[in-house]
């Protein structure tokens, strides 16, 4: 009996350690892995300087991580680890980076995916959020960059945003370190699954399209029962993905079937 | 120390040795395999006999050593073996294919266009190499790299000069298509082939920066040129040209739309919608455009024309991009 | 089983591929948007289309036709001037430091515990005395150099400057940021490698990294400056002199410049022209800079790491240059030997085996280069009474001294102007070739660009030296 509820709580790991040392992530000390994506200047490194109190670059340009940085911090008595993804505008290309941060989130399976977006130019950063919403259900959204925002006369509804998205918004102004304790505090309250996400899913595909895709999400389905992201392998299997591809007759997928119930 | 006229006259002799054996294709021909020139051979012919009879003509042995470029006597010699081999037949002065020979050349065709597509999607070689580069890849590709190329390339059905590629089974898409030069003048049509051979011509046609799938209206066509208006430009080809590109024509009840204009067209201070991106945009870059927000129905203004108008800068969704002329000839807009 | 359902799957997305056609990624794209602006129009409260005022009023200047150009080329001299002016004093002082203060007290501290004579030269004469070159030479223009130009890209103006000089660089076929890694690299080629990332397209990418060589960096101004005072400064009246040798240096910068355009141009249209070329250049809004922040960060994250590499290259060089210098093989020393081995090719290119030597074992760091030079000359020519002994490298404090010292070893003009192309035109230092292997992770891009500088230079040398020749 009490047995079982060490190994209960060994799950609260939701992250897939195997695989994360096959992405060169050394996990050993930490109780939640966190992956930081988001559009290129949207001070997704300035955020991620301020959590883990590194001093890394970060340049006023589009695209500048393009290897992985690692960092970390602790909060309450947990352990996190944080891992700063190349800045991409979408994970659908084929460029080096989002291939990095696109197998990152989808191999990975960090606990929790923070998504930093530019609250100025919302529209255009939700096309990576959308993205990243239909490969993890654990995600929080940082609404940065809101001192800008407010100087440039645009503010946003954060509840409307949020209840939409299906995910918890955190408005920060990371470089004046605005917001941050309640980004940290949010995101442990989704690593520990007190809230949960019912994240947005794409909608408005035209009717040829999302035909196909149901088709075949329902035989990836059949196959993989517990697979969390069968929509999206569907979608890339439809637009001619190889590494999804391949890690399908790899058998890749058999060891992304986490079973949340431990 | 060496005597300088010695020298120099060294270096520019060997200079020209290097650049001579590249221009005449010495080093090339040095190095290349005999038994790989002959199957080469064999496939060229197989696959200008598929053609020939595609277009409905029949083909003798004249014509073909006149397309190939190659001597009577060879021709004959890899003929008769290709007849020994059960790949053609020949009756009277007429050469056909055999059901196993056209099997053969639909294969090879397959390989052609995918490896042309390849070329268009993954890598930067430009349009006027591909079909070269095609014609040596035909021959050394094996069928199952071809199919792999088919599925990474993700199942696609046409090349990107608009030619149906053969399935696996050796089935070809029927293509519906006409010469541009047919049309009469009023006549609104679509683009949905452009031949690569011969090189001559394609080139004229790459210059004219005409793509495919384009809506054009032809405003007057005689037998000396081909006047149309196509994306906000008028063009005028000859008849020879012209009849190098293929069209399906508009029917009444299909939409034409005469205000689809190239970015390139827009001017500063004008606002103006985007309807979409050619085909002529692939890979990485169409996807680019696309996650960069270039996308049916967005408001675009030019921001800052830059110091030299090329870049320049437009704003699309509260940011600002910079765009190349020859990317905004890409891309299709409607002025408000 | 799972071998069969994946195929399975694999077979059903192929067919449904072909049912839905070539359009797919455009129409899914569509869809994302379409839900982003319902979304986004249900959450934004705008007034107005958002306040870009002052962005757009510095845009319109910066990237005009009539400022763009000047206002670019001011900043970018005023960088150089401070960079090159206020290095020098530092610089100074940490030679006198380094070499004249903690030297000799080492080499007594050594002596007084009694170490042998010959792990003495090989630590200190060799180890110590190339990292200490290293470091005065480059540390000071880095940590002025680097934080301006964070500054610059902090502020936005970077990707402005990208855009303005795009047109010239897509006419040698390379992207406009280019302009911005090859600047970087007048700092350092390591350095301007790294920054390189920036590029997003992976042809214009590799050309950046590949003709970044040909920026004249910080390890190879200081021999450009000696050289030119020396032969060609003395070539005019006195009064003259300072300002012929300068526009001499420059000269040779833009030579390197000229020479980027030109191989970028060849390498775009021969080895690297199947490479996936795409564009886009995003222009950010503008923000103000944290003014000590982004000196801290810069000094930690590009100055301190790109010297740390410099010192681990070129600690292992002052080992190799003592040692060629003190092993004999019977009569004379491997430095003997190998000079008098290159001298012939050396000649060739107008230059002399010495030069050769030099740049042979100084692979790691350029900024070791004279005082190899030196070195090498005086003790080839068993001059007395000069240098600091064998395998030990110095410079001297006047450049009149220098130049006897050369002219000592049969240096004519020819050797100084073909000595400066040779600057330009030779293989990176070691430090930049491991960069361009970290940054690409391919040894043929890597080989490519260490070999095909280092060619350039043979011929232009060779043609130099035999028209002069010629010519006479």
């Amino acid at each position: 009996m009490s047995e079982d509820i060490t190994k209960g709580c060994d799950t609260c790991l939701f992250y897939n350690s195997a695989q994360l040392k096959k992405l060169g992530v050394n996990v050993d000390n930490a109780d939640h892995v966190v992956a930081l994506a988001g559009n290129p200047n949207t001070g997704k490194s300035t955020v991620f300087n301020v959590l883990t109190g590194l001093k890394q670059h970060t340049g006023n340009w589009p695209g500048k991580t393009v290897t992985r940085a690692e960092g970390g911090y602790s909060y309450g008595d947990k352990q996190y680890k944080l891992i700063d993804l190349p800045g991409t505008y979408s994970l659908l290309s084929t460029s080096e980076d989002e291939e990095v941060a696109r197998n990152f989130i989808l191999f990975g399976q960090p606990d929790v995916t923070v998504i930093v977006v530019d609250a100025s130019r919302l529209e255009r950063n939700l096309n990576l959020v959308l993205q990243v919403l239909e490969i993890t259900d654990r995600a929080v959204l940082c609404l940065n960059l809101m001192d800008e925002a407010r100087r440039h006369g645009i503010e946003i509804d954060e509840r409307t945003l949020s209840k939409d998205l299906g995910i918890p918004v955190v408005p920060t102004s990371a470089r004046n370190n605005e917001g941050i304790p309640k980004l940290i505090q949010t995101i442990q309250d989704v690593a520990s699954g007190k809230i949960i996400c019912k994240p947005h899913r794409i909608k408005s595909l035209p009717k040829a399209i999302s035909k196909a895709v149901d088709k075949l999400n329902t035989q990836i389905r059949n196959a993989y029962p517990d697979l969390p992201n069968s929509r999206w392998v569907a979608m890339r299997l439809l637009d001619g993905d190889q590494d999804v591809m391949r890690a399908l007759t790899e058998g890749e997928f058999q060891s992304l079937e986490y079973s949340e119930q431990g | 120390m060496v005597n300088p006229e010695i020298a120099l006259a060294i270096f520019f002799c060997s200079l020209a040795v290097l650049f001579l054996g590249h221009k005449l294709k010495i080093w090339s021909t040095l190095f290349s395999n005999r038994e790989q020139a002959r199957k080469a051979l064999i496939e060229d012919v197989l696959k200008q006999l598929f053609h020939v009879e595609y277009s409905g003509r029949s083909a003798g042995l004249n014509d073909m050593a006149g397309a190939l470029e190659i001597v009577d006597n060879k021709l004959v010699e890899i003929i008769e073996s290709m007849t020994l081999g059960n790949l053609i037949e020949s009756s009277r002065n007429i050469i056909q294919l055999t059901p196993a020979g056209r099997d053969y050349a639909l294969k090879i065709i397959r390989v052609h266009r995918l490896w042309e597509k390849y070329l268009s999607e993954k890598t930067g070689i430009h349009k006027s190499e591909w079909h070269d580069r095609a014609e040596l890849k035909e021959h050394t590709l094996t069928s199952e790299q071809a199919e792999e190329l088919y599925q990474e390339l993700g199942s696609p059905r046409y090349d990107p000069l608009g030619n149906p590629i053969p399935t696996e089974s050796g089935e070809l898409i029927y293509t519906n298509w006409k010469p541009l030069s047919s049309l009469n003048s009023g006549t609104r049509a679509t683009i949905l082939h452009i031949e690569d051979e011969p090189e001559v011509i394609y080139q004229r046609i790459i210059t004219k920066n005409l793509h495919v799938g384009s809506q054009l209206r032809i405003i007057e066509s005689s037998e000396h040129q081909i006047e149309f208006y196509c994306e906000g430009n008028v063009y005028k080809l000859s008849p020879i040209v012209a009849s190098n590109i293929n069209v399906k024509e508009l029917k009444k009840e299909d939409s034409f739309e005469e205000s689809h204009v190239r970015l390139t067209a827009l001017n500063n201070g004008e606002n103006a919608n985007i309807v979409g991106i050619s085909s002529e945009c692939r890979g990485v870059n169409r996807r680019r455009l696309l996650d960069l927000g270039f996308i049916k129905g967005t408001p675009i203004k030019i921001e800052y024309p830059g110091p030299m108008k090329n870049p320049k800068a437009y704003l699309i969704k509260n940011t600002l991009i910079a765009l190349r002329n020859d990317q905004a000839e890409l891309i299709l807009i409607e002025k408000e | 089983m799972s071998k069969d359902k994946s195929k399975d799957i694999l077979e059903k997305a192929s067919s449904l591929r072909w049912e839905v056609g070539d359009n797919f990624h455009d129409k899914l794209t569509e869809g994302i948007y379409a839900d982003a602006a319902n979304i986004s129009q249900r959450v934004e409260i705008k007034e107005g289309q958002g306040d870009y005022s002052f962005d757009r009023k510095l845009d319109r200047i910066l990237t005009s036709r009539g400022f763009g150009f000047p206002i670019m080329f001011l900043i970018l001299s005023v960088v150089l001037w401070l960079t090159i002016q206020g290095a020098n004093y530092p610089s100074g002082m940490l030679a006198t430091l380094l070499l004249e203060n903690i030297h000799p007290l080492l080499k007594q501290g050594v002596a007084s515990i009694g170490m042998i004579w010959w792990l003495d030269g090989f630590l200190i004469d060799g180890v110590y005395l190339a990292l200490a070159w290293v470091i005065a030479v480059m540390l000071p223009p880095m940590a002025i150099f680097f934080p301006l130009f964070t500054l610059l890209e902090d502020f936005g103006y970077l990707p402005r400057v990208a855009f303005n000089m795009d047109s010239m660089f897509r006419k040698s076929g390379a992207h406009g940021k280019q302009a911005l890694t090859m600047t970087m690299g007048w700092g350092c080629n390591a350095a301007g490698v790294v920054a390189t990332r920036i590029i997003d397209s992976p042809r214009e990418r590799l050309i950046a990294i590949i003709t970044n060589n040909f920026s004249l960096c910080n390890g190879r101004w200081p021999t450009q400056i000696l050289i030119a005072t020396i032969f060609i400064g003395a070539l005019v009246p006195s009064g003259w002199a300072g300002l012929t040798s300068t526009a001499a240096v420059i000269g040779i910068a833009l030579l390197g410049v000229v020479l980027m355009f030109f191989s970028s141009w060849m390498l775009s249209r021969t080895v690297l022209k199947g490479e996936v070329s795409t564009f886009a250049l995003e222009l950010p809004p503008y923000r103000p800079p944290r003014f000590w922040k982004t000196i801290y960060t810069s000094l930690i994250d590009r100055t301190l790491i790109v010297l740390w590499r410099a010192m681990l290259f070129a600690a292992p060089a002052g080992a190799v240059i003592w040692l060629v210098s003190n092993i004999h093989v019977s009569d004379g020393s491997l430095a003997n030997w190998s000079i008098e081995y290159l001298d012939g090719f050396g000649l060739l290119l107008g230059l002399n085996g010495v030069i050769l030597l030099a740049y042979i074992v100084a692979i790691p760091a350029n900024e070791i280069v004279i005082p190899t030079i030196l070195m090498l000359t005086v003790a080839n020519l068993n001059m007395m009474g000069l240098g600091a002994g064998e395998g030990v490298m110095f410079e001297l404090d006047s450049s009149l001294e220098t130049g006897n010292i050369l002219k000592a070893g049969g240096w004519t003009l020819l050797t100084g102007v073909n000595l400066m192309l040779f600057s330009l035109l030779h293989n990176p230092c070691s430090t930049t070739i491991y960069t361009i292997y970290r940054e690409t992770k391919s040894w043929k891009w890597t080989a490519l660009a260490s070999i095909m500088p280092l060619i350039l230079g043979f011929v232009v040398t060779f043609l130099v030296a035999q028209f002069w020749r010629l010519l006479r």
